[in-house]
């Protein structure tokens, strides 16, 4: 309590001294010289479990954090993976009875960072318990046996069950657990080991890794450039556990990655330091390609400044440490970019216009040097239907039909993107962003587009004209779910509304946090709702299984929220699941498409297209697309920056000046006629 | 659910009347009526306009005019009618008196027309503020409903039988009055759920402390006056002597206290709206929507303008009669709390 | 006197059993634990991962009686999730939150400190500015000092402390630049720059009420016999003032000052999760957001538990002072 005392009082006269040298800087001054890189965040991640975390507020740490064995290249467009923990691309083999393996070849030598839980791995040559200890391909193997452990809850056990036995193991976990209460207080590594393992998981010496597939999975790559599939010590899983004042493992990373968290102040502050025991640090003369900054790019990247000779073929990482700041508002985080103080930064709407004119930098912010990389997003918002519900979804069979359609052509999604995101975005036909394999730019959905009279028109043949159900003489009403209680939140599903209402339906919004919205969900007692899905990997079937009925909300938990089910569209999905980009697949792709442009279980609305700004300080940024962030390539220039930021943030004092000299005016009269009176 | 709210401005408009035929009867009333119109005429026709428009705004029927893009089922109000808000309205900003759009410059349907232009969503901003006004007065005024009646109840009763019962109402009162208002306000919100009787609902239960206590105080002070005590001895009951000697001296308790209380009111649903748990349509909401616009560059300030005006010249009306109410009927007792 | 003492303490203690029962109704009885266990653990838990959660959290008792047990049993009364939440309260094992899983006490115990920085300075600053003000005033009581500032006080008080916020960030901050728009940092040497904005709006936005109060208090001294006695013995106006009528102004001042204490813990809810520091007000407003019930019954709980000792602090001290005061005349006041 002394010591709490002693910083409030030693807070009061730093006040008293900052009230005379006031200065907007909220970093101490000895930092403003080094290789610190600042960037904000908006609420503390749910948890940094890899098997677990799954959004990008928690990507953007566990991508930095927790190295994967493979990796996308830096610069490569269309996205092309590289080789990270792994010595080198999967080698895939098909055996006769339509069965695949992939096999995985970790490199030797790879260490842990730097931590205390390691000690339950034994002691070191000298006597001292073990701070780290080599990666192998065991952790893999021990990693995808979390995902599959129900216990663990990670959100992608279903892409993992292509692996032979994984779903199994599950099941015999699971019973192995409610069998008995000392299994359960044996270590997870234990239990893993009693349950007899994954059999589609084999481990060959210290560094081969096989998987043994049911049937061919190409996306199955992908997740292993994803946090999901990285090595993780069983020793840090059974040391931060919660107890005794120890973390949870989900707020204590120990990883593999090029950083690793060293201060994690929830309500404050992540900072990530550089990994000395990363192997791209220990190891410079690897070359490998995860650690060294790529010597390929295209045409605009050598424009862009990406290609310099100072960085190409240079190991990785440069900076030597990021911070994470805690700022809920988007509006005050983005005044600090401007002022200098974030490194990089999206563009707010309510500042568009002063930033970007006519599609290009504003000239103003093209004096301070900064640049904007534009990128659409590999990601689609839409407002989705409960085919389950009895007015809106299946089982109003046609109506229902003519009744999404009704209300699909009833929004303006351009003037959508006019209003709340100055412009910004692609109007969606279908679920597959631009970029994507699939994706056809001239392609219109007849059944979306802003279309009054043929919204008004499919209504009176759905039964409802003008918003009044024939059959009953009542008026028509829905209720729509959504996610977000801020005020800036219940414009946008007020501009729905109107659209809606114009039409001459009522539409009632019910506004939950986002946690009761998943509940909601759950229990399937909605009609239709508002959300987003960004894409994990750069593949269509990221997109298209969320139609899919066997990950039906209702049915499985899955992220088929509409719970849409349709017999052909499965069909085709697992065609296409299997198939390899060629016309066939495109095909196949195209069928779907026209299955629901027709069905409208969802209104597809846009894909979000990011404006991403960047301090001439700021070095080979380059706009990643994907759903987490890759660090370890940026760079700073320290001495830039701090000379640009006291230019930027001079204060402007005279209106103390004035504002004194107001009250001394006021006051001099009253104190005059006070002294000349006692005289 | 029209018909309930205008149930309640008939029977608000026949009690008013009520009041007022029954205080201008009183020689007393009569007198701190006229002094208080003399001395602030000016704030009390402002907040008989705000009161008139939050009447208005709640004399609601179904159908009539054939206005199109309104959802049948729909109740429209007087103010609904007047400013007809599904056709007046534009595409998104404008400026007050604009005749183009604030953002492309694009034409509008009513150019000139907007007197304090329009919102991101185009719709009228001077609609949208006179309809705060009745969710203000609703703050208000619905929860004083739930409050007076309760700090009356525990306060009188506790000051006229005192002993066992004013033991208990004092331990009831100090137990609430310790736990942070705004914290007490927010707990109660989170287990009854949003909405606006549930925020009126807290809110009363939070406020009624302050009142009771004074009433509390007040009445054992009549309680001991000459015929009070001549009433008792002579056996009146104790409901008649409640209703005929006590509350009527509480009366201007209860007024000056109405007008404190309402303002405070009134000013902490902006907290809860920033919050997120205010009330739908109240200048609180408005203010937390617009604040954004402020970084907007160039800035939007007639939302927030606005918005925070409507309330500001609200609060200042109250606040300036709750001060010469004071003044006038009771300069000594009440003075001013923190 | 000891008796009064003890009474007092005694009568306090009742207070915050009171406290717990309100907190009891509200946080068991209306919002009920299988809603919390929903709304913490989400969307798709199993039956047995609600129940578990329950275990953890120890919600999984039955609220007033316990029919496991016979009706002779003492323990159908006391195994209840009433008596728990007492037992839990006033031992001060508060257990972890409802939406992380974090232990309360030490997001109370992180979050004390920021708050205590931000609200400390904030009040005793305010405190200095308006009693200065007020005495200034007062001296000039009459004059078109005193007329103009009444009308900015009552100006003053009709705005919404929102708009003070906004208006304040947006003028500071923003257009001048004078300190960091928001944020926060426990080091020393950069702390007061991201306190600068929420003090000053705090000080200015209070202002009126309290330069309002403290004058009348003045104006009422002002008036009594003995300073009408010094000022005819030849007092100076200003001697009179600052030696005769603050000194006895103060004490109403400090009584009225010494309850609001407890509320500096809480922070300023507004302030804090405005510009982003991480106090208790800031955790107050997670709490709102997270539907984290557990946190937040933890801190209404601190927050009255305070007050209450705040309360008998005071009322000793006074009784020390004053032997006339007691506990029936504090009932009646």
């Amino acid at each position: 309590m002394f010591r709490k005392a002693t910083v409030t009082l030693i807070g009061i006269i730093a006040l008293a001294l900052s009230l005379t040298a006031c200065t907007n800087d909220p970093y101490p001054g000895a930092d403003a010289r080094r290789k610190i890189y600042y960037t904000s965040f908006n609420e503390a991640p749910k948890s940094l479990d890899p098997a677990v975390a799954y959004d990008t507020a928690a990507h953007a740490v566990t991508g930095n954090v927790y190295d994967s064995l493979l990796e996308y290249h830096y610069l490569k467009r269309p996205y092309t993976l590289i080789p990270g923990l792994a010595k080198a691309l999967p080698k895939r083999e098909a055996a006769k009875d339509g069965s695949v393996s992939y096999t995985f070849e970790l490199r030797p030598g790879l260490l842990y960072h730097d931590d205390v839980a390691f000690a339950l791995a034994g002691k070191g040559a000298d006597g001292k318990p073990l701070r780290t200890r080599e990666v192998v391909a065991a952790d893999v193997a021990f990693e995808l046996m979390r995902i599959a452990d129900a216990k663990v809850g990670s959100p992608v056990v279903r892409k993992f069950a292509v692996i032979k036995d994984l779903l199994e193991f599950r099941k015999r976990l699971r019973a192995l657990r409610a069998a008995s209460a000392d299994f359960t207080q044996m270590p997870v590594h234990r239990q893993y080991e009693r349950a007899g393992g994954i059999a589609g998981i084999e481990v060959e010496g210290k560094y081969i890794l096989r998987l043994k597939l049911s049937r061919p999975d190409p996306q199955l790559k992908y997740w292993f450039a994803m946090p999901f599939t990285t090595p993780v010590p069983w020793e840090a899983v059974q040391y931060y556990d919660g107890e005794e004042g120890r973390p949870h493992f989900r707020d204590h990373p120990v990883g593999t990655g090029p950083y690793r968290l060293a201060f994690y102040e929830k309500r404050l502050r992540m900072v990530l330091i550089k990994n000395a025991s990363w192997y791209g640090v220990r190891h410079p003369d690897w070359k490998a390609p995860g650690a060294t900054y790529p010597t390929e790019g295209s045409a605009v990247d050598k424009r862009r400044g990406r290609l310099d000779p100072a960085y190409t073929g240079k190991p990785l990482p440069f900076i030597e440490r990021i911070e994470f700041r805690l700022e809920k508002e988007s509006i005050p985080a983005f005044n600090k970019f401007l002022q200098g103080y974030f490194d990089r930064s999206g563009i707010i709407s309510e500042s568009f216009d002063k930033i970007v004119q006519n599609d290009a930098l504003s000239p103003e912010m093209i004096a301070r040097g900064i640049r904007l990389e534009k990128s659409v997003q590999a990601s689609v918002f839409y407002i989705g239907f409960n085919m389950l519900d009895p007015t809106v979804g299946a089982k109003a069979g046609l109506r229902g039909r003519k009744l999404r359609q009704a209300m699909s052509l009833a929004i303006d999604v351009r003037e959508y993107l006019r209003l709340f995101q100055n412009g910004r975005g692609v109007v969606a036909h279908s679920p597959i962003p631009p970029g994507l394999y699939g994706y056809d730019r001239k392609y219109r959905n007849p059944y979306s587009g802003f279309d009054l009279a043929r919204a008004r028109k499919l209504l009176a043949e759905a039964g409802y004209p003008k918003g009044i159900d024939k059959k009953t003489g009542e008026p028509l009403q829905i209720t729509f779910d959504t996610g977000s209680t801020s005020a800036q939140a219940m414009l946008r599903y007020q501009y729905f509304i109107n659209s809606w209402r114009r039409i001459g339906i009522d539409v009632e919004v019910n506004a939950t946090t986002y946690n009761q919205f998943l509940q909601k969900l759950k229990l399937g007692a909605y009609q239709i709702y508002f959300t987003g899905w960004i894409a994990d990997f750069p593949d269509p079937e990221n997109f298209l299984f969320l139609l899919e009925s066997s990950s039906g909300r209702k049915q499985s938990g899955g992220s088929n929220y509409s719970n849409y089910e349709n017999a052909r569209y499965d069909q085709l999905y697992h065609a296409m699941r299997a198939m390899e980009n060629g016309p066939k697949r495109l095909a196949v792709i195209r069928q779907m498409i026209a299955i629901i442009e027709r069905d409208r279980p969802w209104i597809e609305l846009f894909h979000d297209e990011s404006y991403v700004l960047s301090h001439p300080w700021v070095k080979n940024v380059k706009s990643f697309g994907l759903s987490y962030p890759v660090l370890k390539y940026l760079d700073l220039e320290p001495a830039m920056r701090a000379r640009l930021r006291k230019k930027w943030n001079a204060p402007i004092r005279w209106p103390l000046w004035i504002g004194l000299a107001l009250l001394v005016v006021f006051v001099a009269p009253a104190i005059f006629t006070f002294f000349r009176e006692r005289q | 659910m029209s018909w309930v709210s205008n149930i309640i401005v008939a029977l608000l408009v026949a009690g008013g009347a009520y009041v007022w035929i029954w205080a201008r009867s009183n020689r007393l009333w009569r007198e701190a009526m006229r002094a208080l119109v003399r001395r602030r005429r000016f704030a009390l026709i402002i907040l008989g306009v705000y009161v008139l428009i939050g009447l208005l705004d709640a004399v609601s029927w179904v159908g009539g005019d054939g206005v199109q893009g309104v959802a049948a089922s729909e109740a429209r109000s007087v103010i609904d009618r007047i400013f007809k808000p599904s056709i007046f309205r534009e595409k998104s900003y404008s400026e007050p008196f604009a005749q183009v759009e604030f953002v492309g410059g694009a034409a509008l349907t009513f150019p000139g027309q907007h007197v304090l232009g329009t919102d991101i969503l185009g719709d009228d901003v001077l609609y949208k503020t006179l309809k705060g006004v009745k969710v203000a007065l609703l703050i208000g005024g619905l929860t004083c409903l739930v409050l007076i009646p309760l700090a009356l109840l525990f306060g009188v009763s506790a000051g006229y039988f005192g002993g066992k019962i004013d033991d208990a109402v004092f331990f009831v009162m100090s137990t609430l009055a310790s736990i942070p208002n705004l914290l007490l306000l927010i707990a109660l919100i989170m287990a009854l759920g949003k909405g606006t009787l549930q925020v009126c609902f807290a809110l009363g239960i939070t406020g009624w402390v302050g009142l009771s206590r004074l009433t509390r105080a007040e009445t054992l002070k009549l309680r001991e006056l000459e015929y009070v005590q001549a009433a008792r001895a002579l056996g009146v009951s104790h409901p008649t002597i409640v209703m005929r000697h006590i509350l009527p001296n509480l009366a201007h308790l209860v007024i000056i206290t109405f007008a404190l209380l309402f303002t405070g009111l009134v000013l902490s649903e902006t907290i809860l709206a920033y919050l997120g748990i205010g009330l739908d349509g109240s200048w609180g909401r408005m203010i937390d929507q617009a604040r954004n616009e402020l970084s907007r560059d160039p800035v939007i300030w007639w939302n927030i303008v606005a918005a925070s005006s409507a309330l500001f010249i609200l609060v200042l009306c109250v606040n300036l009669i709750a001060d010469a109410l004071r003044d006038i009927l009771d300069p000594r007792t009440l003075r001013e709390r923190p | 006197m000891l008796a009064f003492i003890v009474r007092r303490l005694a009568f306090g203690f009742a207070t915050v059993l009171g406290v717990l029962f309100v907190l009891f109704v509200l946080f068991f009885a209306v919002a009920d634990p299988d809603d919390m266990a929903i709304r913490a653990i989400g969307e798709r838990a199993s039956p047995e991962t609600y129940a578990a959660w329950k275990r953890n959290h120890g919600y999984d008792k039955p609220l007033l009686i316990n029919p496991e047990y016979d009706w002779t049993s003492i323990q159908r009364y006391t195994d209840t999730l009433l008596v728990d939440h007492y037992e839990r309260m006033l031992s001060f094992r508060f257990g972890r939150s409802d939406s992380d899983d974090t232990p309360i006490w030490t997001r109370i115990r992180e979050g004390a400190g920021p708050s205590l920085s931000l609200t400390l300075p904030l009040f005793v600053l305010g405190l200095i500015v308006g009693i200065t003000l007020s005495l200034f005033v007062a001296f000039f009581r009459g004059t078109y000092i005193d007329r103009s500032v009444l009308v900015i006080c009552m100006l003053g008080m009709s705005v919404a402390s929102l708009i003070y916020i906004i208006g304040g960030q947006y003028l500071i901050g923003k257009l001048l630049r004078w300190f960091p728009i928001s944020g926060f940092d426990p080091d020393p040497a950069v702390i007061g720059r991201f306190l600068a904005i929420p003090i000053l709006i705090g000080v200015l936005a209070e202002f009126g009420g309290t330069v309002r109060l403290y004058r009348t208090v003045f104006l009422e001294e002002v008036n009594r016999d003995y300073v009408r006695t010094a000022r005819a013995k030849g007092c100076g106006e200003i001697r009179v003032m600052l030696r005769h009528v603050l000194r006895n102004a103060l004490l109403p001042i400090i009584t009225n000052v010494v309850l609001a204490i407890p509320f500096l813990f809480i922070g300023s809810i507004l302030f804090e999760s405005f510009f982003g520091i991480p106090g208790l007000g800031a955790l107050t407003v997670e709490a709102i957001n997270g539907n984290d019930f557990s946190t937040l019954r933890t801190i209404v709980y601190i927050g009255a538990l305070l007050y209450i000792a705040g309360q008998i602090l005071t009322d000793i001290c006074y009784s020390l002072a004053d032997p006339r005061v007691r506990l029936g005349a504090e009932a009646s006041a």
